[in-house]
Formats: C-alpha cells, structure tokens, sequence
C-alpha cells in the first residue's frame, strides 16, 4: 500500500524516481529479451520440417507468428525509448516529459506483452500464442518492477505529461546533433507557413499540391536527401530524411510523400542503375527537375508481386511494354517512370521480372497522359491527396533497351527489395509526422473547448488518450530513428524498419481516431482539420506493405535470423 | 560594404513563457530557443544585399554561451560567410554592456555597416543599435523597412514613423536596425545547412576584452502577466457607456 499512497500524492520527483530505477528498467529489457529468445525457439521448433521454416506450417500459425512479430515491435521498441533517454540524460537533454514517457511506456508496453497485445483492433495476441508462459512475466510481480508498473500507469503521470504539453513541452526528439536540429527547425517553420494553413483546402478540393510548393521544396533540398553527392545530390543519408519527412508530413502527408517518390526512385538508380544511367537522372532527380512515380502495383498484384502480368517484350533495340498498373501516386504531373514488367514469360514469380526507366512528357489533371499509348484515370480517395492516384494502361510503349535498370533482364525485383528498406523507414517517418499532427490538433482543441464549466483536456478520459498519444508516437519515432542510425551505419535492418513502419502506422492511426474523439462532432466535419488527419492516416496502414504483410515480414525475418 | 550582422538567441517566439517560481526570472531549462526575429531580418537583409553585389562579406556576431553558436550556425546557414562568439558565462548582459563589446568588435572588423533587429523579444529593450551608434559615433537608421544604397556609398532607409514613413540618407559606416516589415527572412535550405558546417566560428572571451560589462540594474522580481478575467454581458448600450466610463475608465 505504502507505493500507492505515495503515487497519489504525487510529491514524487520523476527524474530522480527513474534515476533511482536505471537498474530496473534494464532488468525489464533483460527478462523480454530472454522471452523473446524463447518465444523465437518455440516457432523454429514449431515451423521447422525438413530443417527449413515451412511455408504452410507458417501460414498456419500466422496470426501467433504476427504476434511474435508485435512483441519484438515492442520490445525493441522499448528498448530504444529507454537509450533515447540515458542519450538525453547523458547531455544535460532530459526533461521532465522524456522521463515521464519512458516511464509510461514500460509499463503500458510491459501490461500489454504480458496481458494481451492487440495487433488490430479486432485481434489480440496473448501470452500462449506465442510460447511464453505467465510463469515468464513473474518478474513483473516483483516490488521494484510492479512499483514501476503501477506508477507509470497512475493518472497522476499522465496528468503530468499533458500538463507538460499544454505548456508546449514535447518529448526531446532526440537528434541529438546541431545540424539536424536546424533542418528540423527549418522544416518546421516551412511546414508552419508554407504548407498548414493550405492543406486542408489541397485536401477538401482534391488539388494537387502547388507548383510553387513544389519548386519551394526542391529549393530547399528535399529530393536530393539521399542522392550522392557526386550526382548532385547531398548523401545526407536516412536520420536527415527522416527529420524532413516527420516535420513535411506534420503538415500534410502528401508533402511528406513527394520525398519518397524522389527516394524510391533516386534508391532504384543508385543502387542497380548504369552509370550512364545515374548520370542522366540523379541529378535531374535530385534538383527536382523530374519528377518521379513508382509504377508496380497491379489490378491483381498487390503484395505479391510474383504474380505481375505486366510484359515487356525486347524487339531489336527497344522493348515494348504492355500491362495494366494501377495505384500510381502522383502518375500524372511525373516525367519518370519505374515500372516493373516481366521480361521473361518463361519465369514465374519473382525471377524474369525487370525494371524499366520511362520517360513520360509531364501530364495534368485535364490531360493526365499525354503519351501514345500510355491512358488512364483518376482513383478517387479518402485522404492521402495531394499527388492525385491513377490507374493506368501501357499499350505496346516503346523503351530503349538503355532504360532497362541495370541494362540486364531479371534484376526487377531484387533491385526493388533493395530500396525497402529505406522506403519503410521513411514511410515510418511519414506516420510520426501525421501522428503528431493529430495529437497537435487534439491538444489545441482540448485546451480550446469547455464544457461542464471547465476544459474538456481537464478530464481523465481526454487527458489520457493524449497522453496515450504522446507516448506512442515517441516510442514509433525513437525505433524508427533507430532504423534510420542502423542504415546510416550500413548495419542491415530490414527486420526494425518493418518493425518502425509497423507500429508508427498503427499508432498513426489511432492517434488519429483519439483525436477526432476528442473533438467529438466538430471532428466529423469536413472543414476541422483532424477530419483530413483521420482519412490520411488511414492510409498508412495499407501502403508499402500492408499492416499484416508488414508483420508477415517481419516475423520471417526474426524466425530466420 | 562589409555587414556586421549583430543577433541574440531568445526563447521562441512560439514557446509559452513560464516565470520561474522564485520570480527571478524566467525558466529556460529544456525550453527551445531560437534567433531572435528580428535580427533574423537583420541576417536577411544582410545576404539580400550581398546576393545583390552590395555587400562584399557578412560577419554574424552574437554574445553569450558556447550555445549562441547554434544560433551564429543559423545565420550562416542562411548565408552568411562567417561567425564571431564572443563569450559571456552568468552574467545578465545589458544594452550598454552588449554595446561595448560590440563597439571593440567594430574596432577589429572595420564593417561599413551595423545591422541588427530593433528590439529583441526577450527584453524588449529596444537600446542596443542606438547605444552602439552612440559608442562609435556611426550615424544610425533605426526601424527601416526599406534599405537601399546609393551610388556614392550612402544608404537611404526609410524608417516606419507614427505619421507614416520617413526616409532618411546616412553615411557609411553606420548602424541599422530592422523593423518587422523590412523582408521575410528565408528558410535555410539543406545545401546551405550543409555549407554552413564548414565556416568559421571565431571565439572571443569577453574577459579578455577588459571591458566594464557589469550590470547597471538590478531585477527585483519578475512576474506572470495578470490572467485575463473572464468578460460579461451587458443589456443595453447605455450600461456599455456606464461601464466603460466608470469601470474600466477607458473613456
């Protein structure tokens, strides 16, 4: 009782409670860690045949491969919300908000991986799917980890942390480095003027996003973040985008997103292109001068691209190219194509697959494509406008055999698995961003409104799902930065990129919710902001890899590993 | 003409202000701060003119903490070529002190111009740009919203006045501060960012200036401003009146 009683009266220093308790919270990573080896070794056990991992016996226990996948999200989530903090600690950084989200999210996270995880919001993965036992979670029981637990769950925390946020305290970011703060302060100030007070009209009239804006971020360096800087880019490399895409994306996530048309494409040629090839287009790319569209997805391939029908026929020097492709974001106002067509019939699957470079005269809403051979037409959406969707008909174009990605046949796919990572890590930062638009958005309308003679954010059941809020778009940011570090050092992290893209889409989504919650009726109409919010986050969930291929992924990766 | 582009690092004019309790001041622990906005003009103008071929070389000049570095790095970023620090550690500067040091400064760069925001949003004191100009006995245009040079050297700045706008002609060297009006600073772009690593910040410690910086006043205490009550209804345009006159004593 005594733990409780000190817990309400709410005396306690928070930096000195943590401080006191490094040794726990590292106990904490210590007991998950050992159940994640044991939860790893229960599905090697249980999917192995024949000495592999089985296809259909992973199918079969795909939800409690999906979970195991959730929990290493959390773990390793975790993980590096608790380094973000001693990086803080050890620089002077450390604000009251930082200590108090960590200890908020240990023990929301630890409740979760010990009670139940929900993967979806109509699927919870629990303990014994995923072959740990409760026998496991004892640790959780002991005074110091329980006291933690109990602490970090009162309400009195979460006060706390919002009260930190109606003073405009957020959580550090946790960059850590001057340079990257002056371009998160630069793009933020941009966001502010340049793109917040446009986007919901951008969104309400489904315009695309303004030349100008455009030509202002081409200014500034977007789409040339990752390029080399021998082809005029930068090379700034995946924290420095991440930064950008966060704080472009807080203000509306297709101006987040034209980054990542620059990237996937800009990876594509780095990274399988001739030098001929990079030469040509890098630094068109990266001035901004091309713009790109990623052109793989089909009426019937979605995720599995195995099964892509598109063909692409080689006659003397020139290929010609026939399929149907649809999803293409930004198609029209796009002068280069990568488009992804079977070369060899022969092949199925993945193999006989390649990537062509198409040049394309740049379209716009009234004549989209103004190519022989190429039409098309609008997707109307839900949110994520701004770039305009198409599906669209290749009918026998012609490419020059010098446009083949590589100039060599069967490459498609595997150059395309190259830029996953990067893309994911990015699409990641994509959802941080409109994550913390929706809890921006819910603060301010929290503070604004009164009802019952007070403000609305006074009340425990709003005050909690902003704090809720906070806390997971941290937790998201801090692996998705981790990422990010990993990929800058050149270790590979396919695994924690899926993992960032994971839980940063899911906690976009629901942040979006929250905060429309919050706003009660005004949040359903159009002209509130948080409307747009909900039906742009609602997208991340789906593209570049689906929440359950995401974790399908993600799973494979560490049952395999 | 070479600038000296003179900027303070402030609390964020976006950051809510909190007094800290034992009223000594403000808190600004973990707050994020920034340049100041109008010395931010001040850095604009500065590159403006320099784009222009006006301006051969643009010094940024800030006093404080190894932290104005950050703030000096902006300013580069922005497009200034190169930074001077000079160190002060705990002591409350003031206008004069600010201007002393500025003036020793001046005696080592020999700028033709003196270019800095009219007030910073911290203090709101509105002194320094005067006090420099008096200390080296510069000519000084205050509040411009307009700055051009001229054929023979000399700057013509029109000055926001209350009866409208006033425009004077100064010579060179000679002190300017900006007023709100005077441009929209840019936005740093990542090349810039990135170029602004590699320049150069020099840094001075103010003791070694032998200077008098010591402060002239004492703060006695610093306090919230009073929280706004809540307003009322009234029934009638006479009760308005009444109110006005005999409550409020606006009228």
């Amino acid at each position: 009782m005594d733990s409780t009683v000190n817990i309400e009266s709410n005396h306690i220093n928070i930096k000195s409670f943590v401080d006191e308790r490094i040794k726990t919270f590292e106990l904490v990573l210590s007991e998950l860690e050992a159940m994640s080896k044991k939860s790893k070794d229960y599905f090697v056990k249980t999917l192995t045949k024949d000495n592999r991992i089985d296809n259909a016996l992973l199918e079969n226990y795909q939800f409690e491969s999906h979970g195991f996948a959730w929990f290493e999200t959390y773990r390793i989530g975790l993980r590096e919300t608790f380094n973000w903090l001693i990086r803080l600690k050890d620089s002077n950084k450390a604000a009251e908000i930082d200590y108090n989200i960590l200890l908020y999210s240990f023990a929301e996270y630890v409740s979760q991986m010990r009670d139940g995880i929900m993967i979806s919001q109509t699927e919870i993965v629990r303990l014994s799917d995923i072959g740990i036992t409760k026998n496991d979670f004892k640790f959780a029981d002991e005074p110091n980890v329980n006291e933690l637990i109990s602490f970090g769950l009162s309400n009195e925390l979460k006060k706390d942390i919002v009260n930190s946020l109606e003073n405009g305290i957020f959580p550090n970011l946790g960059l850590n480095d001057e340079t990257l703060e002056m371009i998160q302060d630069q793009f933020r100030k941009f966001t502010e003027e340049e793109i917040i007070p446009y986007a919901n009209e951008w969104h309400l009239k489904d315009d695309l996003i303004p030349d100008q804006t455009l030509e202002k971020m081409a200014e500034l360096g977007v789409f040339s973040i990752a390029i080399p800087e021998n082809y005029g880019g930068l090379g700034m490399g995946k924290i420095a985008m991440c930064v950008v895409t966060e704080e472009l994306s807080r203000g509306f996530l297709a101006a987040g997103s034209l980054g990542t048309r620059a990237e996937i494409a800009g990876e594509l040629i780095r990274l399988g292109g001739t030098e001929e090839q990079k030469k040509k287009y890098l630094p068109e790319i990266a001035s901004g001068n091309i713009l790109t569209t990623a052109v793989f997805t089909e009426p019937n391939t979605g995720s599995d691209l195995g099964s892509l029908a598109t063909r692409a026929t080689l006659n003397g020097s020139d290929y010609t190219i026939t399929g149907n492709k649809t999803w293409i974001t930004h198609g029209a106002r796009s002068d280069l194509m990568t488009v992804l067509a079977r070369t060899d019939l022969d092949k199925k699957g993945y193999k006989g697959l390649s990537m062509f470079l198409v040049e394309k005269p740049r379209g716009n809403c009234e004549n989209p494509f103004p190519m022989d051979g190429m039409s098309g037409s609008e997707i109307e959406v839900l949110g994520y406008r701004g770039m305009k969707e198409y599906e669209i008909a290749l009918d026998d174009i012609k490419v020059s055999k010098k446009q083949l990605l590589g100039e060599e046949e069967g490459n498609g796919f595997k150059q395309l698995m190259e830029t996953f990572e990067s893309a994911r890590i990015q699409t990641a930062a994509r959802a941080v961003g409109v994550a913390q638009n929706a809890l921006e958005l819910a603060l301010q309308y929290a503070k604004d409104r009164s009802q019952f003679g007070k403000q609305i954010i006074k009340f425990p059941r709003i005050f909690n799902k902003l704090a809720w809020m906070v806390m997971e778009i941290t937790v998201s940011r801090q692996i998705t930065l981790f990422s990010a570090r990993e990929k800058d050092n050149d270790v590979r992290c396919d695994i924690e990129a899926g993992m960032a893209k994971l839980l940063a889409a899911r906690v976009a989504w629901s942040s979006a919710d929250s905060a429309l919650q919050i706003h009660g009726g005004n949040g359903y109409a159009l002209e509130y902001p948080v409307s747009r919010v909900l039906c742009d986050s609602r997208i991340l969930n789906i593209f570049e890899g689906a929440a359950e291929i995401q974790a399908q992924i993600v799973a494979k990766g560490l049952i395999a590993r | 003409m070479k600038a000296l582009v003179c900027v303070k690092r402030v609390i964020d004019y976006n950051v809510k202000i909190r007094v800290k309790s034992d009223k000594t001041g403000v808190e600004t622990d973990n707050v994020k701060m920034s340049m100041n906005p109008f010395d931010e003009i001040a850095v604009e103008e500065a590159v403006r003119l320099k784009e222009n071929g006006l301006v051969s070389e643009i010094v940024i000049l800030s006093i404080g903490q190894d932290s104005s570095q950050e703030t000096i790095r902006t300013g580069l970023a922005m497009g200034a070529d190169r930074g001077i620090l000079v160190k002060v550690d705990d002591i409350l500067l003031e206008p004069l002190g600010v201007g002393k040091i500025i003036k020793e400064v001046c005696e080592k760069e020999n700028p033709e111009m003196i270019i800095m925001g009219k007030q910073a949003i911290d203090d709101d004191c509105n002194q320094t740009g005067q006090i420099v100009a008096t200390l080296t006995n510069y000519p000084q245009a205050t509040f411009a919203s307009e700055l051009k040079k001229n054929e023979d050297g000399t700057l013509n700045v029109t000055r926001e006045v209350d009866g409208g706008l006033e425009t004077i002609k100064v010579k060179i060297p000679c002190v300017v501060t900006t007023d709100l009006r005077l441009n929209e600073p840019r936005y740093a772009s990542l090349p810039n960012i990135m170029k602004a690593k590699q320049k150069k910040i020099e840094t001075i410690e103010s003791k070694d200036l032998n200077l008098d910086i010591s402060p002239r006043l004492e703060v006695l205490e610093v306090n919230d401003p009073p929280e706004r009550k809540a307003g009322i209804k009234v029934p009638d345009v006479s009760n308005l009146v009444e109110k006005l006159k005999n409550e409020a004593k606006v009228i």
